[in-house]
């Protein structure tokens, strides 16, 4: 209602403000060049123009229509100052002018509906679009949380059902399996957390300045909590970096490029992780020497589905990484991966200011 | 029969109040449960017990009122459960008076070694035997407080008065999460504003100075969003 009162205040005084303008100008060009009338009748029929562009509706461009037939025929034609409706060609004046506001007012609805169409039409693809990502990231998350499950449930059930016959190491392994797969569950689920925390804001980020290396060594303690074994070499520059982010979601990425390095390499050598600075950029590496990236994999591998069709035992990776663009990508940086001569390196940046 | 340390555990999810009284039971601590903020409030004025732990994702009261509660008639220590991703809830925590967190999921020697160092600490006020402290040692690290020298490796290290003072003040703390804002007011001050970037600093150069590697701190460990911890001293490690 009240957005509607604004509106229509708006166009009110946009007419008036405009018709002012044409008559002031008139009036100054009849000072310099008297007795052109025409001139000052298309100063008016610009004004007509204006109006039945910038207003909404009929209204305004007809009424200023009539305005502008009164006000030249009083201002700028012969009896100056007099309203005389018996002037040869007056009706073909009113007319005209009449004309011109009704056919402006229409094409400018007219232009503003199709826009307001095109613009709502454009919402709902990308609606659609969201929606679509959505339904598949939840097709693949689905199907990724149930293998562990079904493997901690099945675990558990047969330690209850077999519990007498199943030597002390057989237990203690079975509950290791299902510490592994609750572990592995977990990271899925913070991963599916950090995503929210994105999504919740609009998109929007809650960045504070956090010293480079305090993320890069929580990081790493984190992940070795889960991976004791893991082996990282970890090397920090000599001076403090302070970069605005979310902590939380940039540990995030830290944590799943070296678990995917880790695990996927298929090498005991250490990963490498490392940051340097260029352009007003921080780059942070994640380096391995294992086995690399398939090439043709290399162009989807932050797509979320490069592994829906392997037999890999840790499904999710792919998610993973997807994730990892998201947060990266919200941060206004870059993610990138390719491969060196003896394994692959990943390699995301974070704006400095 | 020795007396044992009682902790009241107040938690609304039964398997975990399960389990983490199991695991306490198991090493020698009375144990009390309540799943609800009210009865939990009722049972620390009737039990009196020496350490509380509180989830902050009650159903009937938040966590952080039940804290506020507390801290009006009692300073037995609160350590907080809470989710990963609460920072603030966290901090808001901690400066209402807790004394320390541990982030779900926990594992049960993570949970012992927070209580133990919580009721060490709680134990230094009540009794002040041991209130002041004439050195610290973690691995390598040592403290002598009264000389005012730091060691690693029995190498001697120099710090400037500033990053002594964190460093005392953490290790005073040892085992404990130790917010920004504790240590600002504790070191410059109670009048710093609130930007931690002074305090981030000192602590890049004291990690250079005392860290084999800075990128994998041994000794002093970062909480994001929420302060510094350093690590507990090897006598509690080893005794307790």
């Amino acid at each position: 209602m009240n957005l509607n009162f604004k509106h229509k205040h708006n166009s009110l005084l946009i007419t008036i403000l405009l018709l002012l303008i044409a008559t002031f100008v008139s009036i100054i060009y009849v000072q310099f060049v008297p007795n052109n009338t025409i001139n000052s009748s298309l100063i008016y029929i610009l004004a007509l123009v204006l109006i039945a562009h910038y207003t909404d509706g009929y209204l305004y461009g007809i009424l200023s229509s009539f305005f502008c037939v009164i006000g030249i025929n009083y201002l700028f034609t012969y009896p100056y100052f007099k309203i005389n409706f018996t002037l040869t060609g007056y009706p073909i004046t009113f007319i005209g002018m009449l004309a011109i506001a009704i056919i402006t007012s229409t094409t400018t609805s007219l232009m503003k509906k199709q826009a307001a169409i095109i613009n709502e039409r454009e919402k709902e693809i990308m609606e659609a679009e969201k929606e679509k990502m959505r339904a598949t990231l939840l097709r693949a998350i689905s199907h990724d949380l149930r293998t562990p499950l079904t493997s901690i449930i099945g675990t558990a059930t047969s330690y209850i059902e077999n519990k007498d016959s199943l030597s002390e190491t057989e237990k203690l392994d079975l509950v290791n399996n299902i510490n592994d797969d609750s572990h592995w569950l977990l990271n899925m689920v913070e991963n599916l957390l950090m995503v929210t925390r994105i999504q919740n804001d609009g998109g929007k980020l809650t960045k504070s300045h956090e010293a480079a290396e305090e993320i890069i060594a929580e990081s790493v303690l984190r992940l070795r909590k889960r991976l004791p074994d893991s082996q990282i070499h970890v090397t920090i520059p000599n001076d403090l970096v302070l970069i605005p982010m979310d902590a939380l979601l940039i540990e995030q990425v830290i944590i799943n490029l070296l678990e995917n390095s880790i695990i996927h390499s298929n090498s005991k050598s250490a990963t490498e992780l490392f940051m340097e600075i260029s352009d007003d950029m921080a780059y942070f590496h994640v380096k391995d020497y294992g086995i690399g990236i398939a090439p043709e994999r290399l162009p989807y591998i932050f797509d979320g589905q490069s592994n829906s069709c392997s037999s890999d035992s840790h499904k999710g990776i792919g998610i993973g990484l997807s994730i990892c663009k998201t947060i990266v990508m919200a941060h206004g940086g870059t993610i990138t991966a390719k491969n060196h001569e003896h394994g692959a390196e990943f390699i995301f940046s974070l704006p400095l200011n | 029969m020795e007396s044992k340390f009682t902790i009241l555990l107040i938690e609304d999810e039964k398997h975990i109040l399960e389990f983490v009284s199991k695991a306490l039971i198991n090493n020698n601590y009375r144990v009390i449960t309540s799943s609800s903020g009210n009865t939990g409030l009722k049972l620390i004025s009737s039990q009196c017990p020496d350490l509380i732990l509180l989830d902050l994702g009650l159903p009937d009261i938040d966590g952080t009122t039940i804290i506020k509660e507390i801290r009006t008639w009692s300073s037995c220590p609160i350590i907080v459960v809470s989710a990963r991703t609460s920072e603030h809830e966290k901090v808001l925590a901690l400066d209402l008076g807790a004394d320390d967190y541990i982030t779900k999921p926990f594992g049960t020697n993570e949970l012992l070694a927070r209580i133990r160092t919580s009721l060490r600490h709680s134990n230094q006020i009540n009794t002040d035997s041991d209130l002041f402290m004439h050195s610290y040692s973690c691995g390598g690290f040592k403290i002598d407080f009264l000389k005012r020298i730091i060691t690693v490796n029995e190498q001697q290290i120099h710090l400037t008065p500033i990053e002594y003072k964190i460093v005392a003040y953490l290790a005073q703390n040892s085992g404990k999460v130790m917010t920004y804002s504790s240590i600002l007011s504790n070191v410059w001050g109670p009048y710093t504003d609130d930007d931690n970037k002074i305090l981030r600093v000192n602590m890049a150069n004291i990690r250079r100075k005392i860290e084999v590697n800075p990128a994998e701190p041994k000794y002093i460990y970062t909480e994001v969003g929420v302060g510094y911890r350093m690590c507990e001293e090897d006598s509690y490690m080893q005794f307790s």
